[in-house]
């Protein structure tokens, strides 16, 4: 995998299809691999793919910084590809102007990956490796949440309210966020305050709540706000919660057919809810 | 001589502090792979062995993330203002990490710098930190490569180390310490040894002689490109100590708050005219490093870091401040 890797991104850069490659790279020292920006073709042999490679890099097409280094390539798996799906129906990227390297994963340990239909890429321009997407029911899909559901709405909030009580507000969960990408986020706005910015019990409910609002029927469900909050606070349940509620209302799996119109995002005159009219 | 103490008879410590209504402070398994400082409830909550290091620092107990100035309430044409009250209520810290009790001194000064805060002081005096030397290391530990170790007593009061079979060595550092274990200690023969800590990777406390010439270098944001613009550093930093104050609530009533703030957000230095002094992400990072290892050192003679490595743990693409000055290093010595 890791050699077709290399060689597909050095052609890119090298006949200056891209002008960066957005992939991972790992120290010796260091226990995860980390993104990497190669924009040398001689520095392929930084990219590395192994188990490991978890965090979704799709987020760094939209940050300034790498914007300024040129047309990019991006390695991603199945499950993150599904971010530039909506970043595109969004409008927030040129696809054109973005060559996206898939690369076929066996999973990476998680336990999101157990419950996976997409370890093989389906938009990539370019895809490494083979792996099986099979069909999983919505049942498996869900069953994390189902099980969480479960319990009583006074132990859910009981443990809401554990969890949220050690949320430090700092925003790694929204930075890190490809479908983040708001210049000025609703809890930075202060004329007026919209939000507590205060890292209360009530700030932390409101922050989290907002949040998920936002991201209701948008969120790829890629999990990278669980994977980053230094508190270890579950964000995937609220992830497969909103997944939920608009595939049961709307038959909406955000990110999985780029033909497929948003849930929010899309006015039309023969919306079937009229005061949309 | 010295001076040991059972684990069992520390939990007992525990309880007995519990009772009389402090607040004991430790790290807890919060889940598999996650240990916090905490408030305990009970005494078996008490991690006292088997982890590196909680992934949030003990700055909490004596600079909380969020607090109350005072609340305002308006009348008419009058303004009432209400001071909040100072804390009172007395606080234990056991078995921190030295990395984090190390900070509290570097904090001590920037709240007492031209300006005594009240409540930090307050806070500060009501505590009482007991460190747990460390035996154990991860790939992210670096305090032996800021002139400290896994058993440095800066900020402590007392140090507790393992002795094995469920003993530990106290050793006493200031009074606060002494009166915390008096009576409850044994005296005897047994020290434990001090261990090699994690592999010296650098001498930062020279690192500011080559930032000097840093400032102006181009790499810059390639050092720093996969930041994200988030604050898991510096909250998790137990040296890191900004703020913003904002008011919260309507015109009639509400608070004063003083809450967390870190400068790798966008906003940190946004200028209501809509102008930013460090517009890009690069530039955010090179405050942070400057401010840890140029500005503070400059200022009151020591860095403004305790080699914790939380900066890289929590960051979600495992930067922190070790990476950016490696690579700082590895140019200087091109």
């Amino acid at each position: 995998m890791l050699q077709p890797l290399r060689e597909t991104c050095r052609r890119l850069l090298q006949d200056g299809i891209v002008q960066v490659v957005i992939g991972y790279g790992q120290a010796v020292r260091a226990v995860e691999p980390y993104p990497v920006f190669i924009t040398d073709p001689d520095d392929v042999g930084q990219l590395v793919w192994n188990e490991q490679c978890r965090t979704n890099l799709v987020k760094y097409l939209l940050r300034k910084e790498i914007r300024v280094l040129g047309k990019p390539a991006i390695v991603v798996k199945g499950c993150d590809e599904r971010a530039i799906v909506v970043l595109e129906q969004e409008s927030q990227i040129d696809r054109s102007q973005i060559v996206v390297i898939g690369v076929a994963c066996d999973g990476m340990a998680e336990p999101r990956c157990e419950v996976c239909d997409a370890h093989q890429p389906r938009f990539a321009d370019h895809t490494i490796g083979h792996a099986t997407n099979e069909t999983q029911p919505a049942e498996r899909r869900y069953a994390h949440l189902c099980e969480f559901l479960e319990q009583p709405p006074s132990d859910r909030m009981a443990y809401w309210k554990a969890e949220l009580e050690r949320c430090v507000k700092c925003y790694a969960c929204r930075q890190a966020c490809p479908l983040c990408y708001c210049e000025r986020c609703i809890v930075e706005k202060n004329r007026p305050a919209c939000l507590d910015t205060s890292a209360t019990l009530k700030g932390n409910f409101a922050w989290h709540i907002v949040r998920a609002f936002h991201l209701a029927s948008r969120c790829v469900g890629c999990d990278q706000c669980s994977r980053v909050c230094p508190e270890g606070i579950d964000l995937r349940l609220v992830n497969l919660s909103m997944a939920r509620a608009s595939e049961a209302s709307f038959g909406h799996r955000s990110g999985t057919d780029p033909q497929a119109e948003l849930v929010l995002g899309n006015y039309s005159q023969q919306d079937q809810e009229h005061f949309i009219r | 001589m010295s001076q040991i103490i059972s684990k069992p008879a520390i939990r007992r410590l525990v309880e007995r502090w519990l009772r009389q209504g402090k607040r004991v402070i430790a790290p807890v398994q919060v889940r598999p792979n996650l240990v916090s400082y905490q408030p305990v409830r009970s005494p078996d909550q008490v991690l006292l062995e088997g982890f590196v290091r909680p992934l949030n620092s003990i700055k909490q107990v004596v600079f909380p993330r969020h607090e109350q100035l005072f609340q305002y309430r308006v009348r008419g044409k009058q303004i009432d203002l209400l001071p909040a009250p100072l804390p009172d209520v007395e606080r234990i810290v056991l078995a921190a990490r030295p990395c984090d009790a190390a900070a509290l001194p570097i904090l001590d000064h920037v709240f007492n710098w031209e300006f005594r805060d009240a409540t930090y002081n307050r806070r500060r005096e009501l505590t009482t930190v007991v460190t747990l030397a460390c035996t154990e290391y991860d790939a992210h530990c670096f305090c032996t490569s800021v002139g400290s170790q896994p058993n440095d007593t800066r900020g402590s009061d007392a140090l507790l180390l393992d002795l094995g079979d469920q003993t530990l060595e106290v050793r006493c550092v200031t009074d606060k310490g002494q009166s915390l274990f008096a009576g409850q200690t044994e005296a005897s023969t047994r020290t434990a040894p001090t261990g090699p800590g994690p592999e010296r990777r650098a001498d930062l406390r020279r690192v500011g002689q080559q930032l000097e010439q840093a400032f102006e270098r181009s790499e810059w944001a390639a050092w720093t490109n996969r930041c994200l613009g988030c604050g898991a550093c510096a909250y998790g930093c137990p040296a890191c100590h900004c703020f913003d104050m904002v008011d919260e609530g309507g015109p009639t009533c509400g608070a004063r708050v003083r809450n967390w703030d870190a400068c790798q957000f966008g906003q940190f230095t946004l200028h209501a005219s809509g102008h930013n002094p460090r517009n890009a992400q690069s530039q955010r990072q090179r405050q942070r490093i400057y401010h840890k290892f140029h500005v503070y050192p400059n200022k009151f003679g020591e860095l403004l870091c305790t080699g914790c490595g939380n900066c890289t743990r929590n960051c979600p693409v495992s930067l922190g401040v070790l990476p950016v000055l490696e690579a700082i290093q590895a140019e200087g010595a091109k």
